[in-house]
């Protein structure tokens, strides 16, 4: 009873509460007698919400803690760069903490290297997490230059139709080439706007109701992964 | 081996090689390409033109340092274009890995990088006249997505009772001013992944603020769909879209021509670099595919 039917009872009435209030509540901007229970339980809904994503953040940090302390322990391939990852996460939360604390009178003047007006985090960030980022994300273009020498190949007529859009479309894109076939830029901009508009459409109406199916068998209690229980449980 | 036989087997590292010379040569060029400009970025221009001076737009940083070079050009010349035209600016940050320290670096960039108002430093060295609190405000990030967005609507002094600094909003008259949508001309969203599309699912369809989003170039294909469908009023895609506008901008407004020249980054600039490297992925893919084709057929002949 405890490990089943209390949770489902309480998901159906969060699952429930909002969904109401979006059909039901008062309009927006009223306020006093005019705002009805659904909008107050639904506003008090959405802040726990906002603080149980907070708490959502803490979750995957232990998680980090827990894989990478695992592999350290037992020197698995590639312990080394867990320990990197777990020394980089400690001393970068550290920082963040300081900061926050450096609102108080007590720890005021926490500061590193003496730049004024920037925290130890902000140092850590700029210095460290954005080049880094901005590394791995630039490699891209090195590895995609290869990718496409290598294996961007017409081997059936499907690959072939991709090949052809995909072409059109960067060289389109391309003011070198754009600014003299101007046909092409108008091909590149029909492609993306109706060919690929509608099958961005189809995925996206099919995901939404995949999810609203999916929250549906939740709500009702059908679904009960979430809750960890096997199947016939 | 025959010549394209070599070809397909030539190792990758040339082909960095190559790349990285591109590159450079396209960051050292000193040229300017024309941009024609789509209707999806002229939108955005147009509204922003359409305003009365101290309207307020929102802007979110909803975006980290990796798509920083596609996303920060974007931010950079919607904010200068904003306070040129007298327009107010709330910004805020919703994405997690490093939006708050985005928005806040690229609202220095815009206004000033002396500015810091915990140190009571809160008039603009680049704006003449704007200060913060007044004229733009930080409100930093905050956690929880979808359920944040919904709360701002009516509800954004409770969302953020303090800004970036830690100072609560309504101390300033700029945070005053806006207590939700309903105070707002428009949001504009600098995104990577998936937090443009909630501003337009959720933000404009249940609240109905206008929302234009700026998104990396893979993000591109899928924001067309809310733009076609009227859920976005502009979309600018990746380097282009950034392009576009700035160039728009920059060709109305000289003290943005001249602010932007200064940076040493900046749209137009990029996309000369996207272009020569456009044009090689362009190349290897055609004759890569030339070498495949020709080399089936001597197999086959074989």
């Amino acid at each position: 009873m405890l490990k089943k039917q209390i949770p489902i009872l309480l998901c159906f009435l969060a699952g429930l509460l909002p969904i109401l209030s979006f059909f039901f509540s008062t309009p927006p901007g009223a306020t006093g007698e005019a705002e009805g229970f659904l909008k107050f339980a639904n506003d008090e809904l959405e802040q726990w919400l906002i603080i149980v994503a907070a708490f959502a953040l803490l979750l995957g940090v232990v998680s980090v803690f827990q894989v990478n302390l695992r592999k350290l322990s037992r020197r698995e391939k590639g312990w080394m760069n867990s320990l990197w990852l777990l020394l980089s996460l400690v001393i970068t939360a550290m920082w963040g903490l300081l900061d926050a604390l450096d609102q108080l009178p007590a720890f005021a003047g926490i500061r590193i290297f003496g730049v004024t007006g920037e925290t130890g985090f902000d140092w850590i960030f700029l210095n460290a997490f954005q080049p880094l980022q901005a590394t791995m994300f630039s490699l891209l273009a090195f590895y995609v230059a290869s990718a496409a020498f290598r294996a961007f190949r017409v081997r059936n007529l499907e690959a072939g139709l991709l090949l052809l859009a995909a072409l059109i479309v960067m060289l389109g894109v391309n003011p070198l080439v754009a600014g003299n076939i101007p046909f092409i830029s108008k091909l590149s901009i029909w492609i993306m706007n109706i060919p690929n508009s509608a099958a961005q459409r189809g995925i996206i109406i099919g995901a939404a109701l995949g999810a609203a199916s999916m929250t549906l068998r939740i709500l009702l209690g059908i679904e009960r992964s979430w809750l960890g229980l096997q199947k016939g449980e | 081996m025959g010549f394209f036989q070599r070809l397909l087997n030539l190792d990758r590292r040339w082909l960095y090689l190559l790349v990285g010379i591109i590159a450079i040569i396209g960051l050292k060029a000193p040229l300017k390409l024309p941009i024609k400009v789509t209707e999806e970025v002229q939108a955005l221009y147009d509204r922003v033109e359409s305003l009365e001076p101290g309207d307020v737009i929102l802007v979110s940083f909803d975006y980290g340092p990796s798509t920083a070079p596609e996303n920060d050009p974007m931010a950079d010349v919607l904010i200068r274009h904003a306070l040129t035209r007298d327009l107010r600016v709330v910004a805020l940050a919703l994405y997690p890995i490093g939006g708050a320290a985005e928005g806040i670096e690229e609202l220095r960039r815009c206004v000033g990088e002396d500015l810091n108002p915990s140190e009571g430093v809160l008039a603009s060295s680049v704006f003449e006249g704007k200060s913060y609190g007044v004229d733009y405000i930080y409100l930093g990030y905050k956690d929880g997505g979808l359920a944040t967005m919904r709360q701002m609507n009516d509800r954004l002094h409770e969302t953020f009772p303090a800004d970036y600094f830690g100072t609560p909003i309504t101390d300033y008259p700029l945070g005053r001013d806006v207590t939700g949508y309903g105070d707002v001309a428009f949001c504009f969203s600098v995104a990577t992944g998936i937090i443009g599309e909630w501003w337009a699912n959720l933000v404009n369809a249940q609240y109905g603020l206008p929302v234009a989003v700026g998104c990396t170039a893979v993000s591109a294909p899928k924001y067309f769909a809310y733009y076609k469908a009227g859920q976005m009023f502009s979309l600018l895609g990746g380097l282009k879209g950034a392009a576009e506008y700035e160039g728009l901008v920059r060709s109305n407004y000289d003290r943005i021509e001249e602010l932007t020249n200064a940076d040493v980054y900046n749209a137009s600039k990029a996309s000369v670099i996207q272009a020569f490297v456009y044009s090689l992925i362009t190349f290897f893919i055609i004759l890569g595919n030339i070498g495949f084709l020709l080399e089936r057929r001597r197999q086959r002949n074989l």
